[in-house]
């Protein structure tokens, strides 16, 4: 896991934003893809946030919508993440 | 329709939106010529229905099987008071009717399945899924996309929402996106996490655009593009979303040749035998 210096803005949407109670997160260290986000979002912010980011296996749930600076991430959770990066996480809204 | 069949109301009526290069008589004459599908008359059906029997949509069809709750008022803007008890899409073609009489609703008091979902869509030129629930989301792309129906999608959940526009071989589907449906339960509804009203009057006013244009063939719509409306931050932001080409339904070999069941997709039917263990 390589160290990022400055803060990583994690800007999180629907269900997962109300389970967390916060619209963005600032990481600042420690996260050197999106995968490591991810983990230390799990950690963080209880089971049901966790739950909402991996599935039973522990794998990264397939339709989150992972995005580095508003561009699709293209390596999914192994995608590189800088200082400075906004990650957007966006998830299924079924309300209507 | 040829521009010189209006009446002198219907010119007066359309004439604010007439007057525009891209509509035109000719745009107008789609409109009134146009077959548009509804699924669900609650908070985005409302707003979605409303403008496009306003625009004159000449044929607009409304599924929903609920009826009038006092709890849906708040935001559900096609039904009243009055209307509290009675079934939703007949509420929805009395109000849609007295707005405009060019427009004819046709209302559908059924819950949309694997088994009624492609005879009904058939007549229509334009879907748009404004439902509440994963298994009709999934029910309702699926059937799109193999009946190659144009279908613009929204969700919404407190303050937020989403809108996308699929055109079945010009971008992702639906299951692009969000490939695998969230464990029953885990994600929150409106009624648990509650929703403004006003955050389905913006997101079902853009849905109600997407379909305009569709209609008119003008602009560019939302294909292969999320468009995330945030009524807290009070932003609209512009995301590029892309096809998954190994999709089941849409990709370039599917695995998929026909609808399936959406409860035991979603893990309802698995997590209601789980509840009675």
């Amino acid at each position: 896991m390589s160290e990022c210096n400055g803060g990583v803005t994690v800007r999180l949407h629907g269900a997962l934003r109300h389970a967390v109670g916060t619209r963005d997160v600032v990481l600042s260290d420690g996260v050197g893809t999106i995968g490591d986000v991810l983990h230390l979002l799990a950690e963080r912010h209880g089971e049901r946030a966790a739950r909402m980011i991996f599935d039973r296996q522990g794998n990264v749930w397939r339709s989150l919508i992972l995005l580095v600076n508003e561009e699709p991430a293209s390596l999914g959770p192994a995608t590189p993440v800088k200082s400075g990066d906004t990650i957007s996480i966006l998830l299924p809204l079924a309300g209507g | 329709m040829a521009v010189t069949a209006f009446t002198e109301e219907q010119i007066e009526r359309y004439s604010r939106q007439i007057i525009l290069p891209e509509v035109g008589g000719i745009g107008q004459a789609k409109l009134l010529a146009a077959r548009v599908l509804v699924v669900g008359a609650g908070g985005l059906g409302s707003p979605v229905a409303l403008y496009l029997a306003a625009a004159g949509v000449g044929s607009i069809g409304i599924v929903d099987s609920d009826c009038v709750d006092i709890s849906n008022l708040q935001r559900q803007i096609l039904h009243g008071t009055a209307d509290l008890g009675r079934q939703k899409c007949f509420s929805a073609k009395e109000a849609l009717e007295s707005i405009n009489p060019d427009v004819v609703v046709t209302p559908y008091p059924v819950r949309l399945t694997s088994s009624n979902i492609l005879e009904i869509i058939s007549d229509y030129d334009v879907v748009v899924d404004g439902s509440d629930n994963f298994p009709t989301r999934y029910l309702v792309n699926d059937a799109c996309v193999l009946a190659a129906k144009p279908l613009c999608h929204a969700g919404i959940l407190r303050f937020e929402g989403q809108v996308t526009t699929i055109i079945p071989g010009q971008g992702p589907c639906y299951r692009c996106l969000y490939p695998e449906p969230p464990p029953p339960g885990l994600m929150p509804s409106c009624q648990e996490a509650g929703v403004l009203g006003a955050t389905a009057g913006v997101v079902g006013a853009i849905q109600a655009t997407e379909v305009l244009k569709l209609i008119l063939e003008i602009g560019d719509c939302l294909v292969g593009r999320i468009l995330i409306y945030d009524g807290l931050a009070m932003s609209l932001r512009v995301v590029r979303v892309e096809r998954d080409a190994a999709c089941p339904i849409c990709g370039d070999s599917p695995t998929l040749a026909g609808l399936v069941d959406y409860e035991h997709f979603c893990g309802l039917a698995a997590a209601e035998e789980q509840e009675y263990e």
